[in-house]
């Protein structure tokens, strides 16, 4: 009799570990902001900007059915308010995700994997006031728009293919890639931009990664005349030891078919170094740092081409909200001007 | 007479079936044979967490516990207890995240293991060698990311809700090891 009372007794315990497995459906709520005063001053010292901006305001979403079937969303706001072709309200992620342990896939609104902060630009996880400028010309971050995306990964090393809708040929300039972005809005799906990414985080603290994103970007919606796009990147980042370092670079290429493209290549790289001395002050995280980098919007045009000298202090108080100061000298054709950022950042 | 006489089998029958199906039970006891190079033998038990406890544990952490009780596995050898695993979870961006902790009767942490990662980012928490670097740690280890433990790009989540819920295992251990069967 006790045996038996053992094995029912043991039984009940499985059975409950069993049948709920710790999910339970339900929603999830978190966001993350970012507040910035920016100044600039030019070659002579003259104030150029003195601007105070709540630049991003975003709420996430998720809704989770099953272990698998779940949906996550994101609404950003930009600079407080929408009025006067001033402010943004994007939409930015709004997916159906299935998830299968080492493989998934999701379809909705969803975010290409293009650079280091693309899919991870939440203000606590980069180090300026501002993203790097490299993350809004060379990789137009945040790029999101329509489309699906299947990923898997084996041990330690992680793929994505997305298939999303075309870029925007006529948004593509001088100024490279940028206005080409369609955000989901009345965009087409003639070519389909390919997306595809790996990421490497086998050894401790580094992160190494690349991707390389090709589209016939139809002008006005033609799909016989385009501009074909490849956009290749790789990107590394090492955070351990107190040690904080990024690399990354990319380059894109402009081929025009049946018209003429209106730049032939831009590219770009920033390198981040920092040191974590927050243990010497008893303050979470305190990061000095300095940025080297270029960003050429258009390799053939010096004047699109920007040398920045950046360097700064990030303080964490706690993980999820970081406060924020920069200097730096920013370069084109040998005339320098100034920029001084102050910042708050903070998710949840 | 005879239905008595099998109410015994109907029993075991029944144990059997509440036995079986448990995926997490299934990975986890395997996972814990597997960490010892001498034959154990497993018991899994339940532990209810009471207020107090909870309470003292959440506030050095400050990390909220996922429930009111957890489960853990008596390990032993030759009838002797030589270390504890105890299962948990810990909130990602929006799914648990089902993870073990194994201890030696002294506190010290022999390994870590994610049982079950539900979401597309942050898997890389389960990566071996991030999780080896909380063996050895007890009660009075500093668990600061970037300092003791390396962070994981595009894991932000993942790591510091794991890093605490790993924390919150080896700070409870003493004070429920006189407790536990």
């Amino acid at each position: 009799m006790k045996t038996i009372f053992t094995i029912v007794f043991f039984g009940i315990i499985n059975m409950a570990i069993a049948q709920d497995e710790f999910f339970q459906p339900g929603s999830t709520i978190g966001g993350y902001g970012e507040l910035h005063w920016n100044k600039a001053s030019n070659a002579d010292g003259e104030s150029t900007k003195n601007t105070m901006d709540f630049h991003r305001f975003i709420i996430y979403y998720g809704y989770n059915w099953t272990e698998k079937w779940s949906f996550k969303s994101e609404v950003e706001l930009e600079h407080n308010f929408v009025a006067d072709a001033k402010g943004e309200l994007e939409l930015e992620q709004a997916f159906v995700n299935y998830h299968a342990g080492n493989w998934g896939f999701q379809g909705g609104v969803i975010l290409p994997t293009a650079g280091l902060l693309n899919e991870y630009h939440e203000p606590p996880l980069f180090l300026s006031v501002e993203r790097p400028v490299y993350s809004k010309y060379i990789i137009p971050t945040t790029w999101f728009g329509n489309g699906f995306a299947f990923y898997g990964n084996i041990s330690d090393f992680k793929f994505r293919l997305a298939l999303m809708e075309d870029l925007e040929g006529e948004g593509i300039s001088s100024d490279g890639i940028r206005d080409g972005r369609g955000k989901g809005f009345e965009t087409t799906g003639y070519n389909l931009l390919k997306n595809i990414s790996v990421a490497y985080t086998g050894i401790n603290g580094l992160r190494l990664g690349g991707s390389l994103s090709m589209n016939d970007a139809p002008y006005d919606n033609d799909a016989d005349t385009s501009i074909s796009v490849q956009l290749v990147e790789v990107n590394a980042k090492y955070t351990a030891n107190n040690i904080y370092a990024v690399l990354e670079y990319g380059t894109s290429s402009f081929t025009g078919n049946n018209m003429d493209a209106p730049l032939k290549s831009s590219s770009g790289y920033y390198l981040d170094l920092g040191y974590d001395i927050g243990g010497m002050f008893n303050c979470n995280k305190l990061i000095p740092w300095l940025r080297v980098s270029n960003v050429s919007k258009n390799d053939d045009d010096i004047s699109k081409q920007t040398d920045y000298l950046r360097f700064g202090l990030t303080w964490w108080p706690i993980n999820d909200v970081a406060f924020k100061t920069d200097f730096a000298n920013v370069t084109v054709e040998d005339n320098t001007t100034t920029e001084f950022n102050l910042g708050i950042g903070y998710k949840f | 007479m005879i239905i008595n006489k099998l109410i015994p089998f109907y029993l075991i029958l029944l144990g059997g079936f509440l036995s079986g199906g448990s995926p997490i039970r299934d990975a986890t006891e395997k996972y814990i044979i597997s960490q010892f190079d001498v034959d154990v033998s497993i018991n899994m038990h339940t532990l209810k967490l009471d207020t107090e406890l909870k309470a003292l544990v959440q506030n050095r952490v400050k990390q909220r516990f996922y429930r009111d009780e957890l489960y853990y596995w008596t390990i032993s050898n030759n009838d002797t207890t030589i270390a504890y695993a105890i299962m948990d979870n810990v909130l990602g961006k929006s799914m648990p995240i089902t993870f073990l902790v194994i201890v030696e009767i002294d506190g010290r942490i022999i390994n870590s293991e994610v049982i079950k990662y539900r979401e597309a980012y942050g898997g890389e928490v389960g990566n071996k060698n991030w999780l080896a670097q909380f063996t050895h740690f007890s009660d009075t280890s500093d668990f600061k990311l970037g300092k003791n433990i390396d962070g994981i790009s595009g894991a932000t989540i993942s790591v510091n809700s794991l890093s605490k819920g790993i924390q919150k295992i080896a700070i409870l251990f003493p004070l429920i090891k006189d407790k536990l069967n």
